[in-house]
């Protein structure tokens, strides 16, 4: 049997454990509840739709968004998992390599965060049509970003799975990672008035800025924008924030790959 | 009779700490080896090096003739392991469980789906075979684990304490089943059970601190320490 044949009986394995699992269901009604609100609070809010077609595929693009950090309570457990809930003592025991594996447990992530983005991007799609009569091109564009986004996000959960002792410990490193210190390090950055195209919470904005940058976030606001620093309106180079996410789609990959085929149960 | 497990000079260091301390011993084809020793002796570490599933510091070790550190996927197809208490995906039942493992190994649906039947059969678990583990004692997880090692039929048993969690009814009838593949197979046993490994095995390994201290027939054993027991107490330095 080749490895390529084991490795399609990990990957459906795998990814019969997303399906079962009720992580899955909870992500994907969040996704449908996030769109619901946005598609019943913004006429509420602002007198209607906006009259850009624009401005509401950015905000209803906060639903897929959302779906990426799925891959977070997907992949969190996929190797830490094995050696914390002693799975490994009979999963490592049979004649499979751990790159196989964990490229394995990788795609089976991999397709349950690209079944949620999908169905975020259906709903996106529906709502435009019967909201503006129309399917801005952009969304097509958000649609990839936002695939690479979550493979991006998942690999760096990979990276925390494969060095944490706990599957907990990953969830909560990468969501921190994430949320927390790329957000601070970005908005520091955007203030000082610098690069910040290779932090991943920047290349999760590519998702939305797609449509026309930040400064559509602003249309319709009451401020519309005036008295923002110069800085913060500049958007990264979309070709950047794509090197970006692969950088960190192969080398969160790679490396989990890497300590996974060194760490030992013991 | 040729040699189904050979440990050659194998050393295993947890940071400073040595588990192990250059240890040799040679199983034959077909033999039943208890390997016997106090608490840290090295039993595990030792039979986790023979599974893949740690490597060691020093020393080799070869599975009917292959490597384990140079050809690990080779030698654990033809192992069947038990390794301390293991723990299976809750979401599966103990049928697809079984499936999963088989495909890995790469065995054929028609012979596998009839080997599953066959293994649920021998550990009991007929009537748990279509219900999620996660609804499973730990007794019924260790039969599950004996008919994931059998299920394969490996020429190499490695169990690690296989009856721990199970009733009294329970170790009886895993020390059968043991016992009774144990004719045709190679059983390398770790345990602290005296009367268990007296029963199930021809020969024993005993081990403390990493050493090799012993390794004779159970019935030699016997006849030169009085008892199994006494020869474990003596060698371990506990009873004279």
């Amino acid at each position: 049997m080749s490895e390529f044949d084991k490795l399609r009986v990990v990957t459906g394995y795998e990814f019969l454990k997303h399906i079962r699992r009720r992580r899955l269901y909870i992500i994907l009604g969040l996704t449908v509840l996030v769109e619901a609100a946005v598609l019943i609070a913004v006429p509420l809010l602002m007198d209607g739709y906006p009259d850009n077609v624009m401005v509401m595929a950015a905000m209803l693009s906060i639903g897929p968004s959302l779906a990426t950090i799925g891959a977070v309570f997907f992949a969190g457990d996929a190797i830490a998992g094995e050696f914390e809930g002693k799975t490994g003592f009979i999963l490592f025991t049979n004649p499979v390599r751990r790159t196989t594996l964990v490229t394995g447990k990788y795609l089976a992530g991999l397709a349950a965060v690209v079944l949620l983005i999908i169905l975020g991007y259906v709903i996106v799609s529906i709502s435009l049509l019967v909201i503006y009569g129309t399917v801005p091109v952009e969304t097509a564009e958000s649609f990839g970003l936002c695939l690479l986004y979550g493979g991006a996000v998942l690999s760096v959960t990979f990276f925390f799975s494969s060095i944490s002792k706990g599957s907990m410990g990953a969830t909560v490193i990468t969501l921190v990672f994430i949320m927390v210190v790329s957000s601070v390090i970005d908005g520091i950055l955007v203030m000082a008035d610098k690069p910040h195209w290779f932090l991943l919470s920047t290349n999760g904005d590519s998702i939305a800025t797609v449509y026309g940058g930040y400064e559509l976030f602003l249309e319709g606001l009451p401020m519309g924008g005036r008295n923002i620093p110069s800085g913060w309106m500049e958007n990264p180079d979309i070709s950047l924030m794509i090197l970006s996410m692969v950088i960190y789609l192969v080398a969160g990959f790679v490396l989990s790959v890497l300590i996974s085929r060194r760490r030992q149960l013991a | 009779m040729p040699e189904s497990i050979v440990i050659e000079n194998l050393s295993k260091y947890y940071n400073k700490f040595l588990a192990v301390d250059n240890l040799s011993l040679s199983v034959t084809e077909n033999s039943n080896v208890g390997l016997l020793g106090p608490n840290g002796a090295g039993k595990s570490t030792t039979l986790k090096i023979i599974c893949g599933l740690i490597h060691a510091s020093s020393g080799k070790v070869y599975v009917n003739g292959i490597s384990v550190a140079e050809k690990p996927e080779q030698a654990l197809s033809r192992i069947g392991a038990i390794i301390e208490t293991p723990e299976f995906y809750s979401f599966l039942t103990p049928e697809e469980t079984l499936s999963y493992l088989g495909k890995l190994r790469g065995m054929r649906s028609d012979h596998l789906r009839n080997r599953i039947k066959e293994v649920i059969r021998r550990v009991r678990l007929e009537e748990w075979s279509k219900i999620r583990i996660e609804k499973f004692s730990r007794g019924m997880k260790q039969r599950l684990a004996l008919a994931q090692a059998l299920l394969h039929d490996p020429p190499v048993l490695i169990l690690d304490e296989p009856a721990l969690g199970l009733d009294p009814r329970g170790v009886v009838e895993f020390r059968e089943l043991i016992e009774e593949a144990g004719h045709e197979k190679t059983v390398f046993f770790a345990s602290h059970q005296l009367v268990e490994v007296a029963q199930i095995c021809n020969e024993v390994a005993i081990i403390d601190r990493g050493h090799l201290l012993a390794y004779d027939k159970i019935a030699q054993m016997e006849e030169k320490y009085q008892s199994l027991e006494s020869a474990y107490l003596q060698l371990t330095g506990g009873i004279p």
